[in-house]
């Protein structure tokens, strides 16, 4: 368990994070969901005691950070990939990471072989590529076994392979009880991983929200379907309020009645359907629409 | 206390990981060594110097390797961004210092003893019998292996103080040699001035010629040291307070 209260980090005039109030319970994936420059690094890095909030208060399992005598075997972070030294290898950086926290050596190489640098152990981490740097951070926010893990923009870098191991590590990890925290930039990766979402713009939250629960308010449905008698459907859809295009080629897209209510229209007047397609808007589109304009949207994810 | 041992344990793993943290320390033996050995054989002594002094010439070389390597345990950190990772395993941050000084005062001091043994008995196989008084090598020995690990230490609290490389090894280095350069502009003062350099400590130590009264001051070798090992906690304890302060 997360908890941020009233959350505030202000540098000079400028305010990175405002107001902040969220929980993130154990036992699912919770994405973190910002623009560049959202405020999602700072608030990651005052959750683990790296920044002091200028106001609030960040804590995890009730306790603030700073406080754990051995916080490897609470909290797994993974911050900036490049956080590693180049010169070092990849066994060396987690065994002084381990002996931090009283972990041993064999800890390490279990959380190697996890991640797939079973091989690349001996290895100096300046040859890694940007994919193995991140696997290298993720066994590093593994090590500790903690029940709570933080990853800032774990998917950077990570090719397709990469991203289907992610997610399933991920479920597993949220599956076995603990609490998963992933920020992100890109909707499109949160839509694959992700069970819960914030989203945040400008440092304040937008909206709070399971991930269906978040598409189905935010997006407006809309149908596509294919119909050689789409002339005369398309009045019948129009006579009762529906919004209809045709795309070419007998597709129409409807907005307003629902798959099922076009379906049964289609039905009552003898219409031949070839297709028909119920279609939400994209997350990638809901999310550049409501953080486009943040402000205008705050007041709405709040209510 | 736990939590102490284990922050030695992962410093030590991190300075013996790093090419340039195992290799700068190190460097001290073949510096003091090869130096001992240069003025071995060409004699470059004034009459009056000692086989100690002339062996030790190489210490002064050693004390900057020294200030470089304690600036590196640190400033390579936040080179990279790593001193995220450090703190996030290891939020007492203060804790992270101290646990960075022992590993750095320990591996300098006994790299340091080490040299200094090796470049008299280099001197004092080489010059015996040449007409040079000897010079008292004990405690002088252990007073010239304090004086460069505390030297580490003044590197360490630059590295922290300014986290970068290049400012801090400056830094230190400017700390090491100005008072030294500009002591003899300031006339009657020189001696004052001069002597609060760790490097004219560090030479009252060899007791080389080159050290007199009157252009290093009148404190000896010891008490001289003191005001060094008083440099370093200072500087560390101030190192510490804006460490915990600042965001990382």
């Amino acid at each position: 368990m997360i908890e941020l209260r009233e959350l505030c980090k202000r540098y000079g005039g400028r305010t990175a994070v405002d107001g902040l109030s969220f929980r993130v319970p154990p036992g699912r994936v919770t994405g973190f969901l910002g623009p560049n420059g959202a405020g999602k690094s700072t608030t990651m890095r005052m959750i683990v005691g790296l920044d002091r909030p200028t106001a609030g208060s960040a804590t995890v399992c009730g306790k603030a950070y700073r406080e754990f005598p051995a916080p490897l075997r609470e909290v797994g972070t993974l911050l900036e990939p490049g956080a590693v030294q180049g010169g070092r290898t990849a066994f060396h950086h987690l065994l002084w990471l381990a002996y931090s926290n009283g972990i041993g050596e064999r800890g390490v190489r279990e959380a190697l072989e996890r991640v797939g640098l079973g091989d690349a152990g001996r290895r100096k981490v300046g040859g890694f590529s940007l994919g193995m740097t991140q696997r290298l951070g993720i066994a590093a926010a593994l090590l500790g076994d903690p029940g709570v893990v933080l990853l800032d923009e774990p998917i950077n870098g990570l090719d397709t392979e990469g991203i289907r191991w992610l997610r399933g590590l991920l479920r597993e990890l949220a599956g076995e009880g603990r609490t998963v925290l992933l920020s992100s930039h890109v909707m499109s990766e949160m839509e694959l991983v992700a069970d819960h979402l914030i989203v945040i713009g400008k440092g304040r939250l937008v909206s709070d929200s399971p991930l269906r629960e978040f598409i189905e308010r935010y997006s407006r449905a809309s149908t596509t379907l294919r119909s050689p008698d789409g002339e005369r459907f398309c009045a019948v859809l129009r006579s009762r309020g529906a919004a209809v295009h045709e795309t070419g080629n007998e597709r129409y897209v409807v907005e307003g009645p629902d798959a099922v209510t076009v379906g049964s229209w289609a039905a009552e007047h003898g219409v031949t359907l070839y297709e028909l397609t119920p279609r939400h808007a994209s997350l990638e589109e809901i999310y550049t629409e409501l953080t486009r304009d943040e402000g205008e949207y705050t007041a709405k994810g709040a209510a | 206390m736990n939590t102490f041992r284990h922050a030695v344990a992962a410093e030590w793993v991190k300075t013996r990981s790093l090419r340039s943290t195992v290799w700068t320390p190190l460097a001290i033996v073949p510096m003091v060594a090869g130096m001992a050995l240069f003025v071995g054989v060409t004699e470059s002594l004034q009459p009056d110097d000692t086989v100690l002094g002339g062996s030790l010439t190489g210490a002064v070389l050693a004390q900057f390797a020294a200030a470089v390597f304690g600036v590196l345990v640190v400033s390579g950190e936040y080179g990279s961004g790593m001193h995220r990772t450090t703190f996030t395993a290891m939020p007492r941050r203060s804790l992270v210092l101290a646990a960075k000084g022992l590993v750095v005062f320990t591996f300098t001091v006994l790299s340091a003893f080490v040299a200094s043994c090796l470049g008299l008995w280099i001197g004092a196989w080489m010059l015996s019998g040449k007409g040079y008084s000897d010079g008292e090598p004990f405690p002088a020995l252990f007073g010239v292996a304090l004086c460069i690990a505390l030297t580490a230490l003044l590197g360490l609290a630059a590295g922290v103080l300014l986290r970068h490389s290049a400012g801090a090894i400056t830094a230190v280095i400017g700390f090491l040699m100005l008072p030294g350069l500009f002591a003899p502009l300031f006339g009657d003062f020189q001696g004052w001035i001069s002597g609060t350099s760790p490097q004219v400590v560090l030479q009252k130590m060899t007791q080389t010629s080159d050290v007199t009264a009157q252009n290093a001051g009148s404190l000896g070798a010891w008490p001289s040291l003191g005001l060094v090992a008083a440099y370093a906690v200072v500087l560390l304890g101030f190192a510490g307070v804006r460490l915990v302060r600042r965001d990382a």
